[in-house]
């Protein structure tokens, strides 16, 4: 199959940079190695600073993406090899096998109702649970089904409730191998992951939040899904029982600035996150008292100070200094500091704590692709100044965090000049 | 642009008197004095006609010459079915101009409370 | 005519964002039996795809003649709504998005029930004006491959050669004589360690070699005005009055010595100049400094050219213009030694061997912080100066050696990967003293040395005196303001910079359709932020440009002969000359109607109304918001 390009990764970058590319008159192939497109972005609660949801942004997005003429979707795949020959690029794209017949699946979820097997959510990072045959989330783009085989007790009452016969165990892994003119890497980052900051106490399991040490400490994804309007329980409480949490606390920094853990990146967003959930935490528990360490308040993009003024006008305390460690009692989180402001050292109890984690690369295709990353795995755009999205190989372009971490904005300005990158390449090699 | 002062009014999450209807056209200048008229008839108490003024998109400053023509003719009408020329207002609110939607729906509420 | 009666009513949670405040099941209640209302319904999310597939579903299994979506601004997702009814077999616009997210939910979270009656309002007003919606075709436009980018820095020369390669069309404008912008007076730049003049050396050899970019140097915009597709943009050229090759050695026969801008004055030109790194090699003579000896052979006859140039796009990419501090503001030109950060800046790119500034050797620097930024005047953070400062910091270090430097800051924003070079200042010996806006340093003079006297928040709050031979002022950015703008009418954000429609669904748009905002028109970026906005801004152009053609929205006039008789007041109204008077009868000349609809408000027989704001739509609509 030939297509002009192909965007790999669909988040909020490869969709904005297929849609543009779309919009212009090209066909686009995107590859998601998740079952839906949608990225981090859209398990996000609202943005900053602007408060809008992240789903009234992104599902349009999807939607968009999904139902446009020129713009392909393959979800469930994986890029496994790229040959560039002459002006192509042949490449190798692995279907996984979902066990669920796509052309098939309606998303109606009577699988899901009769699954016994419950299993973590990764959409929730673990706060609730999912069945082993389950549609990934509400706005899932494609809303189809898909069965963990991994956990899946084969006990075929899913086969037997789906109204289109869609469940298939006999799905086979399909390579498939497309041709394409030019190449958009859109692969987005790594969540830090917290229990690599031991003095944080939180060992668990990015997807097991039952097993941590003190469940009480849960990371910013996390928080995001506590507060979003799609939330669990649908009501904010704290994870460990079920409390209502008073007294919340953010660690920013956690995982980055920090040289101990091989990090000493800034991640760009988590000073504004943690600002904006402090904002909407308070907004839902209007009794409720929220507490940010930080180190900077890097509030820089625009209206980003405005509104970090606004939320500290609002009563959130700030306190500056670095947390050294986070210990328990009672059950409660406690956090330990010395505020650099005064010399003091303090040791706060909170209901909750929330860790600001940072963003990692993902420089899994690196190697595949061509090109180079700097020693934190973030592509490296050989000309950043003059041309931050142009790669070393003719025809390859990169957008959004996979270079480095970065806010929604920005992100989404860079998919769009990765595809006009990509529309003045393929003007000059022909179409 | 003053419909986009009231997407403003609502991102910064500022009060405003509730017992408010929004119509959107896209000029004011395209307001027959006689819809405003229609308006009282119907059962409103006051009009706020927000528009762009200057900033108009369609005519710049020509706007605000227009507009005025309009509500000249408008109070006209009121005068003549005996409404009260204060119970409509008109403004100049640019994208931004939050105050401007604000306070003149505060005007308004004044006058009507002064009854 | 006859009224639509299968309309369907949506009204969207928005995940808590409306349904907090406004009890949507009440909504649908008060409008699911009125006698137009086919189906009324709520949905967490509208816009998703399930929203919208419930929509379409709606339309086909129920046979829907009109929908009513309650949500979010028309703005955000006026033509999602649209699209989805499109794909459904109805006419797209007998779809009427209103909003009662920002004008209800938002701003009466304070009484959720007035809330909820505002939004019923809303949403009967809506399903009245569709009842009487016309079936409206949407205008196709053409569009020629052409395209204006006023500003020649680098975001707009970066966005002239992406759509130059993708077979575009483009007029450069630039204002001063040359391009580059302010970028090529960074001496080093970060990350990738180029100057700025190798930046600018590199856009200018893509710009001079694409055949399809033309290039306005010294060029005042006098006029604009148009409309996407049709844009007209007349350009003032002023003469250069150079004759021929002009060598070197005539340019330093000039007898006159004026201040360099481009050096803030730290050197000197000739009235006759021109700048090696940039477009065009052509020198140029600064009549203001000009004594007329005739020495390089001028040509004084020289009259300024007006050229009208057309492109079916506007990119503004008019930049920024550092924040010039008030006298007296951290000692400015109340002392000699306190300078500004882009003077900081070519003062290590011309120095060599030694600091000097007016003839004394600098040994101690110290940093002043958010200069400009982040207080009354400007509220917004300036984003690029800590970066900027602690890297200029940096390379003066790594050029003179044996300097000692402090950084007085009130929070470090090195974001990103930037934070290496803040590790790096830490590393190099750099100290760092973090002052509370409450309480901001004071620069005063003691013997030949300045004192920065600041009270020291991470040292508990000491007062701390650092003697320093130089203050440097880290300026904040301010938008460089041109009269295009008020010419185009494009919408500023409340922090004065260029408004965009939406920061991140629609980053490069502006409220006026077909004008886009590239760089730091639109806010505070440094040189990576600025091509990326200026390619992005490419992208969206080549959306309309590469495609060959828009489609545009059906609102404009509609003349009804039989009821038209002839007046001509609306011919007098139009701004846009659109209507003529032929037979007797008003005559719309639609390529050029605007959409105003003034034509409509003073015709004596309503024969003319406005394609999608009919005016029985609108008094229906009055009706039933008014009714109870």
């Amino acid at each position: 199959m030939k297509y002009d390009v192909l965007v790999i990764g669909g988040g909020i970058a490869g969709i904005e940079a297929s849609l543009t590319l779309g919009d212009a008159g090209f066909e686009v192939l995107l590859v998601e190695k998740d079952p839906s497109i949608g990225g981090h972005m859209i398990q996000l609660s609202k943005v900053f600073p602007t408060t809008d949801c992240a789903g009234c942004i992104t599902t349009p997005k999807m939607a968009a993406a999904a139902s446009h003429p020129k713009v392909h979707l393959m979800t469930y795949s994986e890029v496994k090899e790229v040959q560039k020959t002459g002006k192509e690029f042949r490449v190798k794209v692995l279907k996984k096998p979902r066990y669920v017949e796509e052309d098939l699946c309606i998303g109606c979820g009577r699988c899901e109702e009769v699954c016994p097997v419950l299993v973590p959510r990764e959409f929730d990072y673990g706060i609730v649970g999912r069945k082993a045959v389950y549609i990934p989330f509400e706005m899932a783009v494609p809303k189809k089904a898909v069965l963990d085989l991994e956990h899946c007790m084969m006990c075929g009452r899913c086969e037997r409730a789906c109204p289109k016969d869609a469940i298939n165990f006999l799905q086979e892994p399909e390579e498939v191998e497309i041709t394409v003119k030019a190449i958009i890497v859109a692969t987005g980052y790594n969540l830090f992951p917290p229990e690599r900051k031991k003095e944080y106490s939180y060992t668990g399991n990015l997807t097991l939040i039952h097993t941590n040490l003190n469940p009480n400490i849960i990371h910013a994804m996390q928080m995001e899904r506590l507060l979003a309007p799609s939330r669990p329980y649908h009501a904010l409480l704290r994870p460990g029982d079920g409390k209502v949490p008073e007294r919340v606390a953010w660690v920013l920094c956690t995982g980055s600035r920090d040289k101990s853990l091989g990090n000493p990146l800034c991640s760009r967003v988590c000073c504004m996150y943690s600002v904006k959930q402090a904002l909407l935490y308070t907004s839902a528990i209007p009794f409720g008292e929220a507490a940010i360490y930080y180190m900077d308040i890097r509030a820089f993009g625009k209206g980003f100070e405005e509104f970090y003024t606004m939320v500290r006008d609002l009563g959130v305390y700030f306190i500056r200094g670095k947390v050294a460690r986070i210990e328990s009692r009672n059950g409660n989180p406690v956090v330990i500091v010395e505020d650099t402001e005064t010399g003091e050292i303090r040791e706060d109890e909170y209901d909750m704590v929330v860790l600001s984690v940072g963003l990692l690369s993902n420089p899994e295709l690196s190697e595949i692709l061509g090109i180079d990353t700097n020693s934190y795995g973030f592509y490296v755009p050989p000309d950043e100044n003059a041309n931050p999205v142009a790669t070393k190989v003719d025809g390859i372009f990169v957008a959004g965090t996979a270079t480095c971490p970065k806010d929604i904005p920005d992100t989404v300005a860079e998919a769009a000049a990765a595809a006009a990158q990509c529309i003045a390449y393929l003007k000059e090699v022909g179409t | 642009m003053a419909y986009r002062a009231l997407d403003q009014a609502g991102l910064l999450h500022v009060h405003y008197t509730p017992n408010t209807v929004i119509i959107r056209i896209p000029c004011a200048s395209m307001l027959r004095p006689d819809l405003i008229l229609h308006a009282f008839q119907s059962g409103f108490d006051a009009v706020f006609v927000a528009s762009s003024g200057p900033d108009c998109p369609f005519l710049g400053e020509e706007c605000v010459r227009k507009t005025a023509k309009r509500i000249e003719k408008a109070y006209e009408l009121l005068d003549e079915h005996g409404i009260d020329k204060n119970r409509l207002l008109l403004t100049g609110v640019c994208s931004t101009c939050v105050e401007a939607i604000v306070g003149g729906l505060e005007r308004l509420e004044e006058t009507l409370s002064g009854e | 005519m006859k009224e639509r009666n299968k309309i369907g009513v949506y009204v969207c949670h928005c995940g808590g964002n409306i349904s907090d405040y406004v009890d949507v099941k009440k909504v649908v209640e008060a409008v699911k039996d009125l006698p137009n209302v086919a189906v009324a319904r709520d949905f967490v999310f509208m816009c998703s795809e399930a929203g919208q597939n419930l929509i379409k579903e709606d339309i086909k299994n129920l046979g829907l003649d009109g929908v009513v979506v309650a949500s979010c601004s028309p703005h955000l997702h006026e033509k999602t709504f649209r699209n989805a009814a499109k794909e459904a077999g109805l006419n797209p616009y007998l779809v009427e998005h209103v909003c009662i997210r920002e004008h209800s939910s938002w701003v009466h979270s304070d009484n959720p029930e007035a809330a909820t009656q505002k939004a019923i309002w809303i949403v009967k007003a809506a399903i009245a004006k569709v009842s009487l919606a016309r079936d409206l075709e949407s205008i196709r436009l053409d569009m020629k491959p052409e395209a204006i980018v006023v500003g020649g820095g680098v975001a707009g020369m970066r966005c002239a050669i992406d759509l130059g390669r993708a077979g575009i069309t483009v007029h450069l404008i630039e204002k001063s004589p040359f391009l580059g912008g302010r970028a090529a007076q960074i001496g080093k730049m970060y990350p990738s360690g180029i100057s700025g003049i190798e930046l600018v050396k590199k856009l200018v050899e893509e710009v001079k070699n694409n055949p399809n970019i033309k290039v306005y140097t010294n060029a005042e915009i006098v006029s604009a005005e148009g409309a996407l597709g049709e844009f007209k943009v007349k350009v003032k050229i002023n003469p250069r009055y150079v004759k021929g090759n002009v060598s070197d050695d005539t340019i330093s026969q000039c007898p006159v010595e004026v201040p360099d801008e481009f050096n803030y004055g730290l050197t000197k030109r000739k009235a006759i100049y021109k700048r090696d790194f940039t477009y065009p090699d052509t020198p140029v003579i600064d009549m203001n400094a000009c004594t007329k000896c005739g020495k390089c052979n001028p040509d004084f006859n020289q009259k300024p050219k007006t050229v009208e140039v057309t492109g079916s796009i506007v990119i503004l990419a008019t930049g920024f213009k550092p924040y010039e501090p008030k006298e007296g503001e951290f000692g400015y030109k109340v002392y000699d030694n306190v300078i500004t950060l882009p003077v900081f800046d070519r003062l290590i790119s011309i120095s060599n061997g030694k600091l000097e500034y007016n003839g004394k050797e600098i040994r101690d620097i110290a940093f002043i912080y958010c200069v400009g930024s982040r207080n009354e005047e400007h509220e917004y953070c300036s984003r690029y100066c800590c970066v900027a400062t602690i890297n200029a910091a940096l390379q003066a270090l790594e050029k003179f050696g044996d300097l000692r430097v402090y950084h007085v800051y009130r929070d470090i924003r090195t974001y990103g990967k930037y934070e290496l070079y803040y590790e790096q200042a830490g590393r190099d010996g750099m100290l760092f003293f973090k002052y509370d806006p409450e309480n901001p340093p004071v620069v005063e003079r003691s013997g030949n040395k300045l004192i920065v006297k600041v009270k020291d928040l991470l040292t508990y709050g000491e007062e701390i005196e650092i003697p320093v031979d130089m203050v440097v002022l880290s300026v904040g950015m301010e938008p460089e303001m041109s009269d295009v703008f008020t010419m185009l009418r494009v919408p500023f954000s409340r922090d004065g910079f260029l408004q965009e429609v939406h920061p991140k669904l629609r980053p490069v748009e502006t409220a006026i359709g077909g004008v886009l905002v590239a760089g730091t028109c639109q806010g505070p970026k440094d040189t990576v932020e600025a091509t990326a906005s200026a390619s992005a801004a490419a992208a969206k152009a080549d959306t309309y440009l590469v495609k060959g053609y828009a489609e545009l929205e059906p609102f404009i006039a509609e003349i009804n002969p039989e009821k038209c008789d002839g007046c001509g007041e609306c011919v007098e109204e139009c701004p846009a000359g659109a209507i003529s008077i032929e037979n007797g009868k008003a005559v719309l000349k639609e390529a050029l109607c605007k959409g105003c609809g003034a034509c409509g408000a003073v015709c004596p027989t309503e024969a003319i109304n406005l394609r999608g704001y009919y005016y029985d739509q609108l008094r229906k609509s009055i009706e039933a918001a008014g009714g109870d």
